[in-house]
């Protein structure tokens, strides 16, 4: 009886194992061929780029670019929306963006603006609430009599590739109270921390990591691409 | 002389603003008859977005965009404007900057010619404005010596 409990329970393990290696590998197979598919599309845009003909597009793509957006800042602005106002408008931003289209988009990497523009609006909110959460711990220190901060300096070499993402997690870090960016030099951060606290959280690089993932800089694995990807497999999981 | 900066934040953020500063300043000229602002307050607003881009992205980059040649035409067109709009006036036997006498030529009533006298004058103001600010500041920080100039290469030279 016991033996054949004991045979029921290992033949039901291995159907679960068995299961779970089934899935698995379904899972594996559909990972690889999505990263093959967007490696193949990132190669075909690349490759789009280095031609001549694209790059003059992609200028005039930037001159109309710059165009709208300064045409919106005008309207936004001006306030005033009669055929006059609006055609010096037209006139203004069309001399601003002939001036000044390759200032707007230099260094842009390969990539969608749309999801840039996206991801972006969806990292302020975490980097407002990293905000608060820090200007509690530097008011703790503050206010607390013993005052107990330990000033440093830590340097930290940056994955990050572009001089706006450069930018964006400098000023990041120095909008975050108890940190403030001094330089960057050659790809390396030179931070002031007010304490060992706040210097460990930069350490953890998960501003970094958020950054990198706006500006979609894909050499590297990051958490939150592990963490949209998951959600992915998690809808794969369920249709199965 | 002035190189490009090293400072990638500075040169960054300069690079993102610079045309919507051009713009603002734009904006001041062309509504200074309906809000505050104007010729002189724009132009400035102008020549120091110019003035910000020769200290960021260094002399070759502004000089790209705008020559220096093109920027003394803009100085003297300005003064063209406001002194051929003053002198139209007298000569429509009106006092100088006599707005309301340009309704004759605009074909429009003289409150309406006044506005777009106003508007000329400040469309002249700004741009020699913003040619002369740009001018000075760049006389300025170039010590009055451009790359071109061999005669004096050796004298600006020991200064890099």
């Amino acid at each position: 009886m016991e033996v054949t409990l004991f045979i029921h329970a290992a033949d039901d393990a291995f159907r679960i194992l068995e299961n779970a290696k089934v899935q698995a590998v379904g899972l594996l197979d559909t990972a690889t061929r999505l990263t093959s598919e967007t490696r193949w599309m990132e190669e075909k845009k690349v490759q789009g780029i280095l031609k001549g003909a694209q790059a003059t597009r992609s200028g005039f793509q930037n001159f109309v670019a710059t165009f709208v957006m300064l045409m919106g800042f005008w309207a936004l602005l001006s306030g005033k929306f009669d055929t006059f106002h609006l055609s010096l408008g037209v006139i203004c931003s069309l001399i601003v963006a002939y001036l000044s289209h390759d200032l707007l988009f230099a260094n842009v990497r390969v990539g969608d603006g749309r999801v840039i523009a996206q991801r972006f609006l969806r990292y302020i909110p975490w980097l407002l609430r990293e905000i608060v959460t820090a200007n509690f711990h530097v008011a703790y220190l503050a206010l607390s009599p013993k005052m107990p901060i330990d000033p440093q300096i830590i340097r930290f070499r940056t994955k990050l590739e572009s001089d706006i993402s450069w930018v964006t997690l400098a000023n990041s870090i120095t909008l975050t109270p108890g940190t403030i960016t001094i330089d960057i030099a050659d790809r390396e951060f030179m931070v002031h921390a007010l304490d060992r606290k706040v210097a460990g959280d930069l350490d953890t690089g998960e501003m970094e990591d958020r950054v990198a993932h706006i500006f979609m800089e894909a050499d590297h694995i990051y958490i939150q691409d592990v963490l949209d990807v998951s959600r992915i497999f998690a809808e794969l999981k369920r249709g199965m | 002389m002035i190189a490009s900066s090293d400072d990638i934040i500075i040169k960054t953020i300069a690079r993102i603003f610079v045309p919507f500063i051009q713009i603002y300043a734009l904006y001041v000229i062309m509504h200074g008859h309906y809000s505050p602002g104007g010729g002189f307050q724009g132009g400035v607003i102008l020549g120091a977005s110019m003035a910000l881009l020769l200290i960021t992205h260094g002399y070759d980059e502004v000089k790209r965009r705008l020559p220096e040649g093109v920027v003394m035409l803009l100085g003297s067109l300005g003064v063209l404007i406001y002194a051929g709009i003053g002198l139209t006036c007298l000569l429509l036997g009106g006092n100088y900057l006599d707005y309301s006498q340009l309704s004759v030529i605009l074909h429009v009533d003289p409150a309406h010619a006044r506005s777009l006298g106003i508007l000329g004058v400040e469309l002249g103001v700004g741009f020699t404005v913003m040619a002369i600010m740009y001018s000075i500041f760049f006389d300025i920080s170039t010590g009055g010596f451009l790359p071109g100039d061999e005669k004096q290469s050796g004298e600006w030279g020991d200064n890099e």
